[in-house]
């Protein structure tokens, strides 16, 4: 029993030194990355880490077309072309007057079409599948270093920040009428989301890394109604998708960041059916109890169409 | 002199004008009513007193400094699912003087512990904002200005969705406000809000606004009783300037 324990969970980790780094790459980033999630999900912008995840590709890509399979060169790639698309998006919608959010669907479309074709031109189709979705065999001791040193820095950045973005989330109005640059914390926000997904793509791909972010966070939605919960709640599911994914992916033999987003995919179903606040059990639970409360629009006859 | 000022403001949302040749003083220790039909101009004079809107001509002269300008929106404006409690959301009151990175001190909880009782919620102190019905949530909000140590304070439609209860507190704390020497302005729609507690109106239609005292007002425009008017919302399409 406890050797077949240790065959499952411990072995790989002890015998091998990639899984090792892996598993510390993975639990980096579930420190930090989810606090971003809370944060997006909290302002409406899910969906906003999926369009920067596909705005960072073109960068990496070009990365990887001048220094081979680098991190370094390969992130700062990233964030550059991250950062571009963002502005672009942003200064797009300004002098058109279009909604934001359409202006970066259209930029995220544009980046991800021209980061495939990217690496279709310099690499083999392995080459593209790792950037798209993560390779933990790939990740050294500088990629360790330099997933370790963004995480820290965005913990930190985040504890001096968090005052600002709580207020400039609830009520910006009222922080614009002091005086406040609320598009500098706007921005400095954005940076850090995409300088994680940069992070992120080694072990998770460049596609897959927003899944750590966005998941976590919105499963523990269901369980807590305050910051500090969703929060710390956030970082567990993380890290717990982090190593059962990597164990998973190590055993079946199957890339790596595709394991970590469903284990973390599966808690959301979970959370969702089950949770604590508005999941369906919940609701349920809540209309056995109190059965003369219908729902209002159903109560009211006008809402009906004919 | 007053705190603020209007002399001859011209105001524009992009291309469109909105209000012009506005003058006059909104006194200090008072409360005025601002109203107008939907479209008059009453958010944009608000944005432009706060400083969000620069005025296309003429000047606005507020001798009150930003982080004393306060400002309770329409309840709609926020996003009340945010996981954030009253005590934390009274606390937020601070960030003129604390900005981002300040720590609090037990002072700050003390006051805001005093502000909670004064506005009768101090029972929901730990209670999420999503919780709150739509009185308490005015009452909340109301705590934050207190807390900024408002002297200039705006007030965009504070008795919308409210009871009768909140209506009561909220009252005499304006009241308590404008005797302690703050400069209050209340957008208005109903009559007899404006009886209860406006010293001073301004009115705006036709694209410009004109000052009035509220009795006259109240005299011109209903010429049915009083307990009458006051139960239907202010009809402007009736008061000749």
């Amino acid at each position: 029993m406890i050797d077949t324990l240790d065959a499952l969970l411990l072995a790989p980790l002890t015998d091998y030194g990639f899984m090792r780094r892996a598993l510390i790459a993975g639990l980096a980033l579930s420190l930090a990355v989810p606090s971003l999630g809370v944060f997006l999900m909290l302002r409406g912008m899910s969906l906003m880490g999926d369009a920067m995840a596909h705005a960072i590709l073109p960068g990496v890509a070009l990365g990887f077309l001048l220094g081979g399979f680098s991190l370094p060169v390969m992130s700062l790639g990233g964030v550059l072309s991250g950062l571009i698309v963002a502005g672009l998006a942003g200064g797009v919608s300004q002098m058109t007057g279009h909604r934001e959010d359409s202006a970066m669907a259209s930029f995220y479309l544009i980046s991800l079409a021209a980061g495939v074709l990217l690496v279709s031109m310099g690499g083999s189709s392995v080459d593209l599948t790792h950037v798209l979705f993560g390779s933990i065999l790939a990740v050294d001791s500088s990629a360790l270093l330099l997933i370790a040193a963004v995480c820290s820095a965005t913990v930190l950045l985040l504890a001096l920040m968090f005052r600002a973005l709580v207020v400039e989330c609830l009520d910006p109005l009222f922080l614009r009428g002091q005086g406040a640059r609320n598009g500098l914390i706007h921005g400095l926000f954005l940076g850090l989301v995409v300088l994680n997904l940069t992070a992120g793509f080694q072990t998770l791909g460049t596609l897959m890394a927003v899944g750590l972010m966005m998941l976590p966070a919105t499963a523990a939605r269901f369980w807590s109604k305050r910051l500090e919960g969703l929060m710390g709640l956030a970082i567990v599911i993380a890290m717990l998708a982090s190593t059962g994914g990597l164990l998973l992916s190590y055993h079946l033999g199957l890339p790596s960041g595709p394991c970590i987003i469903l284990l973390a995919g599966i808690v959301y179903l979970f959370s969702a059916l089950c949770g604590r606040h508005h999941s369906v059990l919940a609701r349920l639970r809540r209309s056995k109890a109190a059965p003369g409360t219908e729902k209002p629009s159903s109560a009211h006859p006008h809402h009906r169409t004919t | 002199m007053s705190r603020l000022h209007l002399q001859d403001v011209r105001l524009a949302q992009g291309d469109r004008p909105v209000l012009e040749g506005l003058t006059g003083s909104f006194p200090d220790g008072a409360i005025t009513a601002l109203i107008g039909a939907n479209g008059a101009g009453k958010s944009t004079l608000i944005q432009a007193i706060m400083g969000l809107l620069p005025p296309v001509a003429g000047r606005i002269e507020c001798s009150v400094p930003r982080e004393r300008r306060a400002w309770l929106p329409q309840q709609l404006v926020l996003d009340l699912s945010f996981p954030m409690s009253v005590e934390e959301l009274v606390m937020t009151g601070t960030w003129p003087s604390h900005g981002a990175m300040k720590g609090y001190c037990a002072a700050h909880y003390r006051k805001a512990r005093e502000i909670m009782a004064r506005l009768g919620i101090s029972q929901l102190a730990h209670r999420p904002l999503g919780e709150l019905s739509g009185g308490q949530r005015q009452r909340v909000l109301l705590g934050r200005t207190l807390m900024q140590e408002a002297e200039l304070l705006l007030l965009d439609e504070p008795f919308a969705n409210v009871d009768s209860e909140t209506v009561e507190v909220i009252t005499q704390v304006l009241r308590d406000m404008a005797a302690q020497g703050v400069t209050l302005i209340i957008v208005l729609h109903d009559l007899e809000q404006l009886a209860r507690l406006a010293d001073c109106v301004l009115l705006l239609a036709d694209a410009t606004g004109q000052w009035f005292d509220p009795q006259t007002l109240l005299e011109r425009h209903g010429r049915t009783p009083l307990g009458t008017a006051a139960l239907s919302p202010l009809d402007l399409g009736g008061v000749s300037l």
